[in-house]
Parts: structure tokens; C-alpha cells; sequence
């Protein structure tokens, strides 16, 4: 414990406020971005730097200085008691670093944190099939840790509010600014015992290296041309097959099988003399062929995301022969302005390619979605 | 005006690669089930004639998708999916599958008339499009 004195004496070391700031931003950046996929790469670059930080605080919670190590900081919790009591009374004793109630969330916030990062890379990789536990975790698991994922990452947001509140609750206890410490990393008091140095190089490597791995991610956006858009996820590559692409794509875009049930496309084939109106004219072995092909990687095939959903989407009784009358595809494009099906450009509902970069390989990634300007 | 197409088909003929077999075989065919000559201008004219589509009620026709002239590439009426050109001078795959062109031609005769093409306005139609 210590009383105010004149003498200013560093606290927070430089790495220690580097990381606090770029964690806010990449929390910030994470929560801002999760609503929209077409942010996922922003939202996904952000929980990586996000997971880095947090394994840096780890590390340096053991090596750190002083004030950042957890020894300093883990009172046992009658102490956290006593303190949290004080607060009430406004009798509670000032501590450089964290106070012992500080020092808890601090601890809460660490924890939720990493859970959180494992949860969205386990979503990540189930949901998404990209980041390092693709392949290894299923789609299930990867749609069961969503909600996961958005709990946690929710208690965490209850979590800063609650540290936030404290910061000028404590403030206003010991009149003192105590956001100005976690940027100049100075505070008033008594210089007892070990002093805390800089660490100036290596709160600038972190810096550094922040830079460099946004830098390194984000670089083919400026360097992609309208023909060729940069695409950070993309998909695996999917069953072809020719004659597919020939006799569906000459018409329309072919879609892939993996976005409608089987029994659909063997609806349709049986159906092609009244095909939306026209009468395809199929022979029997190009029936037979497309047909091979298109109730082995039919949507039951659960190739891709969409493939999961859409599968799930459609009552066991149907059989649509569109893929946008599945209430997956419903859901999915609702908010989508009338005006855009509108646009001459874009013309018809089944023009995915008008927005899905993807559309012809037909994984339809989140990522790989983009309005296009129709102005 | 018929002896003038016809004497361009006899020039094709003459000048013909391995592609024009395609078309004489098939225009043989039609021939056989057609009562007069094959004549292109008939064809431009059906080109570009007005069908009611019972389905949307509107007008169309060959040109509402590929144009009206076979040398400008087009687009599907209802998808926007772009069509090459279905002049052989400009796109060279055009007119070289026997099975591609019966195919299109049920396929798309159903779809704008309501109804296959006879064999001579199948032939009338080949013979205006290989001339172009």
C-alpha cells in the first residue's frame, strides 16, 4: 500500500500500455466487424492480433515488470473483500497497479479473452474450414461454439464496462486521473523497492510487428483490380465435372450441386421439359451423367457452409428447385435492397455472381461477398 | 432473291472447310421435309417477329436475347447471362456440333414460339446464319 506523494514513478511499462491500447482496438475492431461477413477478414485479422496480445500478456505476467507481473497483482480474496467493501464506504486505500478487486478482473478479463480467441477458431475452422483448426474440427462443433463465442465475447463487453466504471469510480475515491498512468505510465507515489524499467524496444517491436502482420494480410487489397479482387478465404476446391458447366452454365450460372438436396436435382431433371419455363431437350446420358454428378455432391454432401445450412433449411417433404426458395437463401438475402435485383445489371435473383466473387467455384465464402456499386 | 441465296450457299460450298459438312448434312435433312427452297431473308424476318410469351405476357423474340444483329454477342432474357455471337465469322464455334444445333433449336424455338421449328424454318434459319 502506498499514499500520494510528489514523486512520479513509473508503473505501467511501455509494452504493458501497448498492450492494453491495441487490445481495446482489436476488441473493438472484433466486436464492430462481427455483424457483417463481409468483414469477417477484418474480424478474423482482429482476434488474431487480439489471441497474439493476450499470450504476450501471459508471458509477460511472469517476466514483466513489477506492476505487470500477476504476483503482484493475484491478492488472495479477503484482501479483494476488504477492498471492494472500502469502495462503498469511500474508504478504500489507493495501490499503484492494480488494485486488489482491479487485479481479479484483470484476471477474469485474461481468461474470458483466451476463451474467446479458442472459440472463434474453433467457429473459424468448423464453420468456415479456414484458420489452423480447419480440418480438424466439424462443422457441428464449429456452430455449436458460435453462441459460445458471442456469450463469452458479450460477458467480456459486461466485463470492460464494469473495469471501465471502477477507472473513475477510483478516480473520483482518489482524485486522481487514473486513464493518464495507462498512457504516460507514470503515477504518483512512493518509489519503494524494485523500479520498473521501460522496456521501451520491446513495446515498439510489439508495435511493430502489429504493423507489419496487418501490412502482410490486408496488402492484396491494394494491389487487386476488378478483375482479379483480392480474396483472403477461399474456399476448397469442389467437384467438377464438364458437361455440368456446359449444359447448366450456358444458360445461367451453374450452380453447384452442394446447394440444393438431392432430391431437387433429381426433381429437376425429371422435370426438364418444363424448365423454368424452357424445355431443356437432355438426352438420356447427358440425364443420366448429370444426374451422377449431382446427387453425389448434392447438399447431403455438406461440402461447404452453405451446403450445412441449406441442407438443414429444407423440410424433409420438399424438394425446391431453386435454391432461392430455401429459407436459408431467404434468410440470408432479406436484407437485401429491392433495388439491387432491380438493377439491370444484376437482373434476377439467381445472378449470383452479381455479388458472391466465388459463385462459379461455388463455395460461397463469407468473406467473398460484395455488394457491387450500382449508382 | 432465292436464286441469289442459293447461289451464295453454292459459293459457301465451294469455299467450304470442315465445319460446312455440319450444315449441308443438316440442311440436307431439312430439305427432304421442306417444300421450297431455304431462304435467309425469311429467316431475318422470324428473327425479329414478336411472340407473346403466355408465361410473362410479354413480347419476345430471337433478337430480344442474341440481338438483331448475329454479329453482336447477347444476353440470356432472364438470367443476363452474356450469349457469344452466333455469326460463324466472328465466333468460329458456332454451327460445327449437328447435336448443339438441334439442341438450340428446341430448346430456344419452344421457348420464344411456343413450339419446335419445322424443318424448313430450321433450314431457312441455318442458311441465314451461315452466311453471316
Amino acid at each position: 500500500m502506498t499514499t500520494n506523494t510528489d514523486t512520479r514513478i513509473l508503473v505501467w511499462d511501455f509494452p504493458t500500455r501497448i498492450f492494453h491500447w491495441l487490445l481495446v482496438a482489436s476488441f473493438a475492431a472484433a466486436w464492430l466487424t462481427h455483424e457483417d461477413n463481409r468483414f469477417l477478414d477484418i474480424h478474423v485479422f482482429a482476434g488474431y492480433l487480439f489471441l497474439s496480445l493476450l499470450l504476450f500478456r501471459l508471458a509477460w505476467g511472469v517476466v514483466g515488470s513489477r506492476y505487470a507481473r500477476f504476483q503482484t497483482f493475484a491478492h488472495r480474496w479477503p484482501t479483494v473483500w476488504a477492498y471492494t467493501k472500502g469502495l462503498l464506504t469511500g474508504e478504500a486505500s489507493r495501490y499503484l497497479g492494480h488494485n486488489p478487486a482491479g487485479g481479479w478482473a484483470i484476471f477474469v478479463m485474461l481468461a474470458l479473452g483466451l476463451l474467446i480467441s479458442l472459440t472463434g477458431l474453433t467457429v473459424l475452422g468448423g464453420e468456415e474450414g479456414h484458420g489452423p483448426l480447419a480440418g480438424l474440427v466439424s462443422f457441428d462443433l464449429g456452430e455449436g461454439t458460435h453462441e459460445l463465442h458471442e456469450v463469452l465475447s458479450s460477458l467480456m463487453l459486461g466485463v470492460i464496462a464494469i473495469h471501465i466504471l471502477a477507472v473513475f469510480v477510483e478516480s473520483f475515491l482518489h482524485r486522481e486521473n487514473l486513464v493518464r498512468p495507462m498512457i504516460t505510465g507514470y503515477m504518483k507515489g512512493r518509489g519503494d523497492g524494485e523500479p520498473v524499467a521501460k522496456h521501451g524496444l520491446l513495446g515498439i517491436g510489439i508495435v511493430a510487428l502489429s504493423i507489419v502482420a496487418a501490412s502482410t494480410y490486408f496488402w492484396g487489397y491494394m494491389i487487386e483490380t476488378q478483375d482479379d479482387p483480392y480474396r483472403i478465404f477461399k474456399g476448397p476446391t469442389l467437384p467438377d465435372n464438364a458437361l455440368w458447366r456446359q449444359e447448366c452454365g450456358d444458360c445461367h450460372l451453374a450452380f453447384h450441386p452442394s446447394l440444393l438436396p438431392a432430391r431437387s436435382w433429381v426433381k429437376l431433371l425429371e422435370t426438364q421439359s418444363d424448365h423454368f419455363g424452357e424445355d431443356l431437350g437432355l438426352d438420356q446420358t447427358a440425364l443420366d451423367e448429370l444426374r451422377q454428378f449431382h446427387t453425389t455432391n448434392a447438399a447431403e454432401s455438406r461440402l461447404t457452409e452453405p451446403a450445412n445450412k441449406i441442407i438443414r433449411s429444407v423440410p424433409a417433404g420438399e424438394a425446391p428447385l431453386a435454391i432461392t426458395q430455401t429459407q436459408y437463401w431467404k434468410n440470408k438475402h432479406r436484407d437485401i435492397d429491392e433495388t439491387y435485383w432491380k438493377n439491370p445489371r444484376i437482373k434476377s435473383r439467381s445472378n449470383c455472381a452479381a455479388c458472391h466473387l466465388d459463385a462459379k467455384a461455388g463455395t460461397f465464402e463469407d468473406a467473398a461477398m460484395r455488394l457491387p456499386d450500382i449508382k | 432473291m432465292k436464286r441469289k441465296s442459293l447461289l451464295l450457299v453454292i459459293a459457301l460450298l465451294a469455299t467450304s472447310g470442315a465445319n460446312a459438312g455440319v450444315v449441308d448434312d443438316l440442311l440436307r435433312q431439312y430439305q427432304a421435309q421442306a417444300s421450297q427452297p431455304f431462304d435467309a431473308e425469311r429467316a431475318k424476318a422470324l428473327w425479329t417477329a414478336k411472340h407473346r410469351d403466355p408465361e410473362t405476357g410479354k413480347d419476345i423474340s430471337c433478337s430480344t436475347c442474341h440481338t438483331a444483329d448475329l454479329r453482336k454477342a447477347g444476353e440470356h432474357n432472364t438470367t443476363g447471362k452474356p450469349i457469344e455471337p452466333m455469326a460463324p465469322s466472328i465466333n468460329p464455334q458456332r454451327l460445327t456440333d449437328a447435336a448443339k444445333i438441334e439442341k438450340w433449336f428446341k430448346r430456344n424455338c419452344k421457348g420464344t414460339f411456343n413450339r419446335e421449328c419445322t424443318p424448313q424454318e430450321k433450314g431457312d434459319f441455318l442458311t441465314y446464319f451461315r452466311n453471316q
